[in-house]
């Protein structure tokens, strides 16, 4: 039996898990072991194996494209369920089991060995999590990426809210569920306007009918007599509009600017929640839509600019705001929208295989900086907050130095992960602004989204360092920090196989060194020109070049890597210098006022509150006045007539047969008198 | 003897008139049976007197169909009447009125 047959069932396991959890644990639970959560790491770990699996017979040239359902069979369009596997969906599918089953480990030493009640609900959360964002990743379509999107979305909101007794995780579900929501608002109307403008949301498609990305290059480079374009606009415009649209939900659910307020509020979810969400489920998936369409975007270079400027922007952003907070979680959640931000970055600058590696990289050092920081929880009693801890480091050496090698990986310094990947997006980034500047506007952009990009790289290594000192170095600063709770194996296996990954996983892609060796290492590059031409790494590099007309400036990638590297280090540096010793002080306070803007996230949730209540709200009562006065006003006037009328004229119906018989002589004498009168025979 | 024709319709007038009275006055719905009675057999007086003004037998066999039909009327009336009489132990047609506004 071939692996690629079995890849379907790989989103069935972790839904049958949930089916399990959810129907055991309602109807029997006694009988459900560990609260659901065996279930669930043998349905992650068998979709683990099959996701290895599939990822070794993709290496082996196979690929799947096919339609599993067709649901709405029209004669101008379908609606149909299919599957696709390349080397872009056979990574992610490797890495969302991975960090699933290493999540649901991870549960057990959080959730189960804390005494928490209402596993069921958990674990099946968490399945129904998993098994929606793996049939995401191996959607064939547009419309069916967008069905499991909302319900990644609608899992996450049922994460998140999941202590619903305590006040906070309520409200801070209720925000994620409605900020995503804002934007998949406008990715709904970009799925539909992909199914009018082209007739197909297929990805790929085949050789008769491709799917829509090549359908748009085709209308770019050939003849447009296949797809409509609305508003009068050139294919080029409209389909620049049909990105915008799609790119709202990305935004939404990657978490980048505007629309980024949601989560470090989801912070408030049980931390392994926070690890799948941020590393490998809810958030991932807007990048992985980029990236997935990118045959779309890279046709329109305005688009790509526009990706890479937010993504930049977020990244430098966030990074800020990093810098100040107190709890750990909140470092990460963060240094999480930063990082994404740097994944924008690197797929807005046409940097395909750069944004990729870094979502690969960043799902497994994040997995990890969320589950260390979890164990530090749950030593310190659920007490998040840094200036509590300090000294943890010999109390707990294998969270330490894994999430030592996490946070490498995230400051980004070499050889970890997140250096290599980080170091590609930017260099990528680079490049292609200076190539572009030539262009127009969009090098500008590019080369500002650079700009911001490299200086994020000083305050990611500086706000990392800077929770690693206090977390784990000094001394203790609480009485909990002084005896820690002890965490089990379950704690320190996923750490462990993490934190190797984290330090491992970048060498599958080492540009600098590839460049300066002459060898041929850059083995993700080789993965991603995998067997179906229209979702190549080089195939989008042509689309970039000869499409979109981005150019890429000859610059080496050592000169690149070393400017952030040196950034990077003067990060940490500046946080070893300012937090090493027993007793740091809280330098962030000289900055004053700055520290209480920033503190204060620039006031973002101000001014969208005063947005949804200043703005909306007002206009709401507008809207329901006319709807209450004028639209129901006509219908209940009506009606009030007509029951009025109604009331006066049933008194004709008497009841009493007299009155009839009455009324029926006197119309026929009135009748006859007529007919006479008219005939002429009468008077 | 030949009678004239306007005579039988001064008679078949007067017997519709005196049952179109009765209908509009009483309230017994057994007076109304007979006065709906008098009205049908008013109309077979025209009828039986047209046919043998004109001297053929159609209008004499429509007042036997009239015939037949009031007898027919008369069996529904008088169940109806039965029905009348059972659920308001009366049969005054102005009581009947529970299912009026």
């Amino acid at each position: 039996m071939a692996a690629l047959d079995l890849t379907p069932v790989i989103p069935l396991l972790p839904f049958a898990s949930f089916l399990i959890a959810l129907l055991v644990g309602h109807f029997y639970p006694r009988a459900l072991p560990k609260g659901g959560a065996v279930p669930g790491i043998l349905a992650t770990g068998v979709a683990l194996f099959l996701a290895a699996w599939t990822a070794v017979a993709v290496s082996g040239g196979e690929t799947l494209n096919e339609t599993v359902y067709t649901w709405v069979a029209a004669d101008s369009f379908e609606l149909t369920f299919g599957v696709l596997v390349d080397p872009l969906s056979s990574m992610m599918l490797v890495i969302v089991t991975l960090v699933a089953f290493l999540v649901h480990i991870f549960s057990l030493g959080y959730m189960n060995d804390e005494g928490e009640t209402g596993l069921p609900r958990y674990y099946a959360g968490l399945g129904l999590f998993s098994a929606s964002m793996l049939a995401f990743v191996i959607a064939d379509n547009l419309l069916m990426a967008f069905m499991f999107f909302e319900l990644v979305g609608l899992c996450s909101y049922l994460l998140i809210g999941f202590w619903f007794r305590e006040e906070g995780p309520p409200s801070a579900a209720k925000k994620a569920f409605l900020v995503t929501r804002f934007g998949d608002y406008f990715f709904l109307i970009g799925v539909v306007a992909v199914f009018a403008t082209f007739g197909t949301a297929k990805f790929v498609g085949t050789e008769e009918s491709p799917g829509f990305p090549v359908l748009a290059e085709h209308a770019l480079t050939g003849s447009a007599e296949h797809v409509h374009t609305f508003l009068g606009m050139a294919p080029e415009a409209w389909f620049g509009v049909v990105g915008m649209l799609i790119l709202g939900g990305v935004i939404g659910k990657s978490a980048q600017f505007p629309l980024h307020t949601w989560l470090p509020d989801a912070m408030e979810g049980p931390t392994p929640v926070s690890a799948l969400i941020h590393a490998a489920t809810m958030v991932a998936a807007g990048v992985y839509l980029v990236a997935r369409i990118y045959g779309f975007y890279a046709l329109n270079p305005t688009l790509l600019a526009i990706i890479a400027f937010i993504g930049g922007f977020t990244a430098l952003f966030a990074a800020t705001m990093g810098v100040v907070k107190k709890e750990i979680k909140q470092v990460l959640a963060y240094s999480t929208i930063s990082q994404y931000g740097y994944i924008m970055l690197g797929l807005g600058a046409g940097g395909y295989v750069a944004g990729t590696f870094h979502l690969l990289t960043h799902a497994f050092f994040k997995a990890l900086l969320f589950l260390g920081a979890g164990s530090v929880i749950i030593a310190m009693h659920h007490n998040e907050n840094m200036w509590d801890m300090g000294g943890l480091k010999e109390k707990m050496p294998v969270t330490y130095y894994t999430f030592l090698s996490g946070s490498l990986a995230l400051a980004g310094i070499v050889p970890f992960a997140g250096f290599w990947s980080k170091d590609e997006v930017l260099y990528e980034a680079l490049v292609h602004g200076l190539g572009g500047m030539e262009a127009g506007y969009e090098g500008a952009l590019l080369l500002g989204a650079y700009a911001m990009g490299l200086l994020a790289v000083f305050f990611t290594g500086f706000y990392t360092f800077r929770m690693v000192l206090l977390t784990f170095h000094g001394e203790p600063r609480s009485e909990t920090a002084r005896n820690p709770h002890g965490v089990g194996w379950n704690v320190k296996f996923p750490l462990v196989v993490l934190g190797i990954l984290a330090a491992t996983v970048g060498f599958v892609n080492m540009v600098p060194v590839a460049e300066l060796t002459g060898m041929e290492i850059e083995f993700l590059h080789k993965w991603l020109d995998g067997p179906i031409h229209v979702t190549q790494a080089h195939y989008y590099g042509e689309l970039l070049h000869d499409v979109a007309h981005i150019q890429a400036a000859e610059v080496s990638s050592l000169v690149a890597g070393a400017v952030s590297l040196a950034l990077a280090l003067a990060g940490a540096g500046l946080a070893l210098a300012l937090y090493r010793g027993p007793a740091p002080e809280e330098h962030t306070e000289k900055l004053g006022s700055l520290k209480t803007v920033l503190y204060n996230n620039y006031y973002q949730d101000e001014y969208q509150v005063w947005l949804a209540e200043g703005l909306t709200m007002p206009l709401a009562r507008l809207a329901d006045k006319f709807d209450q006065g004028i639209v129901d006003g006509v219908v209940n006037g009506v009606s009030t007539v007509s029951k009025a009328s109604g009331r006066r004229v049933r008194k004709v119906q008497s009841g009493f047969v007299t009155n009839y018989v009455a009324a029926a002589a006197f119309g026929l004498v009135v009748l006859i008198i007529a007919a006479g009168v008219f005939g002429g025979w009468l008077l | 003897m030949v009678v004239a024709a306007q005579y039988y319709l001064l008679l078949a007038a007067a017997v519709f008139c005196i049952g179109l009275f009765g209908v509009l006055t009483r309230r017994n719905a057994l007076v109304f049976l007979m006065s709906v009675e008098l009205m049908l057999n008013a109309a077979n007086i025209n009828f039986v007197a047209f046919s043998h003004q004109y001297g053929n037998l159609t209008g004499q066999t429509f007042s036997l169909f009239v015939m037949a039909l009031a007898a027919a009327e008369v069996a529904v009336g008088i169940g109806i009447i039965l029905v009348l009489y059972r659920n308001f132990k009366d049969i005054d047609v102005t009581k009947a009125t529970t299912m009026r506004w």
